[in-house]
């Protein structure tokens, strides 16, 4: 009994957990065997070859690659600038509730907004003609990086405020003797922070990058409500071509197809990545 | 002008842009929500519209927007109950027990957290189907709790690691039990950290979009999808009750927020930053 005790105590959250996420995987795997709408025929693995040689999946793929790995460098740039300016700042935490407001809105409205934004109330052409950079309205739709933009500055607005909470708590952590010390033996402000107080924050901003990654790599609300992939499927993200094969063509053994390859994709970069930065026990 | 004070300028002038590019849309978006209908989308963007308190009314007349944030706050509010009851006692078994196997399920639940959930939307749309749950806040609350249950765990987990085991060991000494403890030691010690979690899979399920989309078809709108439904016909998107609804949900979350401002970064990094 006491040997089963924390096996107990754990196995509820473990067995929901499984419930919800074993048998979708299952499921998937089994669905991607059978094609068809109603009528489900056996195929094997045709749909998978069908997906390896679909452009549309390889761009969706490489798509949610590079406006991630954009949106993720600049959202990382900016928090790391703001939170070194911010957290010896005495009103540090009214910068920080100004800050994180953003993150504070439901995606979907903040998608909406920047649609009204970028699109529909054409604002953000009508401030480019006020400063002269451009003399009509732009279409965001029109151009391939016109339209990521529209994605990468939404989520950026949104999630900064994200990497700053955690940058700004990182480095308040921080010894502040170290600093002055370093500020006594004469060196500059910059010299302080990139040689002392940046490297020792590695392993938060490792941990916020997987972190801040992951939901990046699953943009969804912003393509669906702003792009819709549009143009020419320049915006489409993978978690978008699996909702649009499925819920849109109703074509659910090919999109289960795509959902297993994110899945194992999925496992391997948690394998990769997660595992080393978080430890469950004391040690 | 010695060199601080120079900086000092320079600073704010940064900080201050930053925080006007945040708020800057925010306010913007708050006229949306009190302007009437022709002024949102013109030939050029109106910047000071007539706000008018009957344009929230009409809003108001014209969609079910209390059923909506009802169907949000059941959704919401018993997704976290699930979380806590499902979490506290799982964290409690990762934090304070050696055994084996214990970091295979550790990680297990924190993987949990990095499925993406365009990967798994298409089963649990059948398995919902299947139960008869679709279009229930039901089905919302159960995969709302199935998605913030890593976190929770992992949140409460840090912070019972926090806790001296001296406490425990004087009260198993006077022949407390392990629930015991649990219930009348480690739960009320480590509060600041449920809270925490609490809000924060609050806020998360509050936001979630996709799995949303595919389970509530009507019946069961919460206010994340029930705004992208606010379109009619030749009127296009109606920009000003999706805003309305927008701020609708920030003013809880707000609240929510600054009652654990202090414990946020722990919270968002699932314990691994403290601060």
């Amino acid at each position: 009994m006491r040997k089963a005790f924390p096996y107990l105590l754990v196995a509820p959250a473990v067995i929901y957990l499984l419930a919800i996420t074993l048998y979708p995987g299952i499921f998937a795997v089994w669905r991607s065997f059978y094609a068809g709408r109603f009528q489900l025929n056996f195929v094997g693995f045709e749909q998978y070859i069908d997906l390896f040689h679909d452009e549309a999946f390889w761009h969706s793929l490489s798509n949610t690659l590079i406006i991630g790995g954009i949106t993720l460098t600049i959202e990382f740039v900016i928090a790391l600038g703001l939170a070194a300016l911010v957290y010896r700042d005495p009103l540090v935490k009214g910068w920080r509730i100004l800050f994180l407001l953003p993150m504070l809105f439901m995606p979907s409205a903040v998608a909406f907004l920047w649609k009204l934004l970028f699109n529909d109330g054409r604002v953000i052409s009508d401030l480019f003609m006020r400063i002269g950079l451009v003399d009509s309205n732009i279409d965001f739709m029109g151009s391939t990086w016109a339209a990521r933009s529209v994605l990468i500055v939404t989520d950026v607005w949104q999630w900064t405020p994200f990497l700053f909470i955690i940058f700004v708590a990182a480095l308040q952590g921080q010894d502040k003797e170290i600093e002055e010390a370093a500020r006594l033996d004469g060196a500059r402000w910059r010299q302080v922070f990139f040689s002392i107080s940046l490297p020792m924050m590695r392993p938060v901003i490792a941990i916020a990058l997987v972190l801040r990654g992951i939901d990046i790599l699953t943009m969804f609300a912003s393509p669906h409500i702003i792009t819709q992939g549009a143009p020419a499927g320049d915006t489409e993200t993978v978690s978008y071509f699996i909702y649009r094969t499925g819920f849109k063509s109703f074509e659910f053994g090919y999109a289960s197809a795509a959902s297993v390859i994110v899945l194992i994709l999925t496992i391997v970069l948690a394998q990769l990545f997660v595992r080393r930065f978080f430890k469950s026990g004391r040690d | 002008m010695s060199e601080t004070s120079k900086f000092s300028l320079g600073r704010t002038l940064l900080l201050g842009i930053w925080g006007l590019f945040c708020l800057a849309p925010i306010i913007f978006f708050a006229t949306i929500a009190l302007r009437p209908r022709n002024e949102i989308i013109a030939p050029r963007p109106i910047y000071f519209p007539t706000i008018s308190i009957e344009t929230w009314a009409k809003i108001w007349a014209e969609w079910p927007i209390m059923t909506y944030f009802m169907n949000s706050v059941i959704a919401v509010s018993g997704s976290v109950l699930i979380c806590l009851v499902l979490g506290i006692p799982a964290a409690y078994s990762l934090a304070r027990y050696r055994y084996k196997g214990r970091e295979d399920i550790g990680f297990y639940i924190l993987s949990t957290k990095m499925m993406a959930p365009a990967a798994v939307a298409i089963p649990i749309f059948f398995l919902f189907r299947a139960l008869g749950l679709l279009d229930t806040v039901w089905a919302l609350m159960l995969v709302y709790a199935a998605m913030n249950l890593s976190i929770v765990v992992w949140i409460i987990r840090s912070y019972m690691i926090d806790i001296p085991h001296e406490i425990e060991d004087a009260a198993r000494t006077d022949g407390a039990s392990d629930l015991r403890i649990l219930w009348s030691i480690i739960i009320p010690m480590c509060m600041p950290g449920i809270i925490t979690a609490g809000v924060i899979a609050a806020i998360f399920a509050m936001n979630e979009y996709l799995f949303t989309l595919i389970i509530a078809t009507k019946q069961a709108y919460p206010l994340s999808v029930a705004l992208a439904n606010f379109s009619g016909g030749s009127d296009g998107i109606i920009y000003n009750a999706i805003a309305l609804v927008a701020f609708l949900a920030f003013f809880p979350a707000l609240l929510l927020v600054i009652l654990i401002q202090n414990h946020l970064s722990r919270g968002l990094t699932m314990g691994a930053v403290k601060g």
